[in-house]
């Protein structure tokens, strides 16, 4: 589903990606961690096209992102996005949020369009929350309005920027149990989190990342206890307490 | 003092108050339709459009209204090959001197977004277009709204400068009746308080609107 070839990425003198490669498969939740500044969330950016890389390939269901000729546009479309700080748009309810794009970009009708949502919302569990402005919700009901608001494009991928990094210890879980049931439902999902339970519990693969490369990957929980590298055995060490 | 002299004249200094508010107005729509479109040339990452609006803001920025209003006066009929009238070249005037201000105001305020709203509205496939109406623009003018308060106070002072090419415009009316009845103080006086009201009615303005988002 995504192939991800020997990128590299510069700003300006400074190299943020070197030479990444993965493969995500149609169904697989690949979750990614790594300290701060080692360039995960700028992996994701890439595979969306929302920033340009200088060197490599990556390819998301058969389209290179990087070819002048791909429609950045339809191809987001395919790839839904959600924030660290959620990105809800202030001024419209969690219902208008979500029936935005579908109705501007597949131009579907409001009436459609508001009911995929009310669907949405209460499969994230808060349907009585549509008609609220998101300065009215929690931090997890915002950050799961933000992903109905991605799956409303009934997009084939879907990317999460450390969801959870914001919220408060109780409203982790909420958002968490979204996505375990998403990654469940057969969702291919690449995750930036620091979330070892969540990682446990349905990743194919963890990959981590430090200084703009992928220094280690395993499938399971053996990742956790033998780590190769000592810089992965330090983080690890730092985020499992 | 003699007061009897305004009302005496109102019906000639009222018209010119009309056509006062009219330049306003005209010069406030015009002036920010155009000031959008350069603002958003100020932060496109194409060069063919940064440069161009960024040159446009600068240059009007860089003169004197009562410059740019001689400039349009005597000008566009050398180019076009006909006289606009008094009126009508004010206007693009206003408009063009107008939009340099206001495309810095829209500038700001679209800076003032964080860039978060934006890749949202690009990750569900908006293009730049739609993201910019249904994204950062709504939330941009409601921060925008006290400068462009102060530049609607500023528009409606800068149209006395309209007398240079003749428009008989509010002030200009003033001076015209002073010039027959010979009552400066009074008249003069009468002036700043039209000026006063009006003004005072567009910064009462700014302050409910500025509370009215506060309480948001």
């Amino acid at each position: 589903m995504i192939q991800i070839k020997n990128v590299s990425k510069w700003y300006g003198e400074f190299q943020v990606l070197r030479d990444v490669n993965e493969e995500v498969k149609q169904g697989q939740t690949v979750v990614v961690c790594g300290p701060s500044g080692s360039g995960k969330s700028t992996l994701l950016r890439c595979i969306n096209g929302l920033e340009p890389f200088q060197r490599g390939e990556i390819i998301v269901d058969g389209v290179s992102v990087s070819d002048p000729a791909t429609n950045l546009y339809r191809l987001r479309t395919e790839i839904g996005m959600v924030f660290q700080r959620f990105e809800l748009y202030p001024h419209m309810t969690a219902l208008q949020n979500i029936t935005l794009a579908p109705m501007k970009v597949r131009k579907k009708s409001r009436r459609e369009a508001e009911d995929h949502a009310m669907k949405l919302l209460e499969r994230v569990g808060i349907p009585e929350k549509a008609h609220e402005h998101p300065a009215n919700l929690s931090g997890g009901q915002q950050q799961r309005v933000a992903i109905a608001r991605s799956l409303a494009m009934e997009p084939k991928i879907m990317m999460f920027d450390e969801p959870t990094s914001a919220l408060d210890p109780e409203m982790i879980k909420e958002v968490l149990d979204v996505m375990v049931n998403l990654s469940t439902g057969g969702m291919t999902m690449i995750v930036v989190t620091h979330e070892m339970g969540f990682a446990r519990e349905v990743a194919e693969e963890i990959i981590f990342m430090d200084e703009g490369s992928i220094i280690e990957r395993g499938t399971d929980i053996s990742f956790f206890k033998n780590p190769t590298s000592p810089r992965t055995k330090d983080f690890l060490d730092k985020i499992l307490i | 003092m003699d007061l009897a002299v305004i009302p005496r004249n109102l019906h000639f200094l009222l018209g010119g108050l009309v056509l006062t508010l009219e330049l306003a107005a005209i010069s406030l729509l015009g002036g920010f339709l155009l000031g959008i479109l350069m603002g958003l040339g100020r932060l496109s990452s194409r060069k063919w459009i940064y440069y161009p609006a960024t040159l446009y803001v600068n240059f009007f920025r860089s003169l004197p209204l009562i410059l740019v209003i001689f400039w349009f006066y005597f000008m566009v009929p050398i180019i076009i090959g006909r006289p606009l009238g008094d009126f009508l070249s004010a206007i693009i005037a206003f408009i063009a001197f107008e939009a340099a201000y206001f495309a810095e105001i829209v500038r700001a305020g679209v800076q003032s977004i964080p860039q978060g709203q934006v890749m949202a509205g690009y990750s569900t496939g908006l293009g730049y277009y739609e993201t910019m109406r249904n994204i950062v623009l709504p939330q941009a003018l409601k921060n925008m709204v006290p400068p462009i308060v102060t530049q609607c106070v500023i528009i409606f002072q800068d149209t006395s400068l309209a007398y240079v090419i003749g428009l008989k415009e509010f002030l200009r009316r003033i001076y015209l009746v002073d010039s027959r009845e010979l009552r400066s103080v009074e008249l003069y006086l009468f002036a700043g308080f039209v000026y006063l009201v009006f003004c005072s009615i567009g910064t009462i303005t700014s302050r409910r609107l500025e509370k009215r988002q506060i309480g948001r």
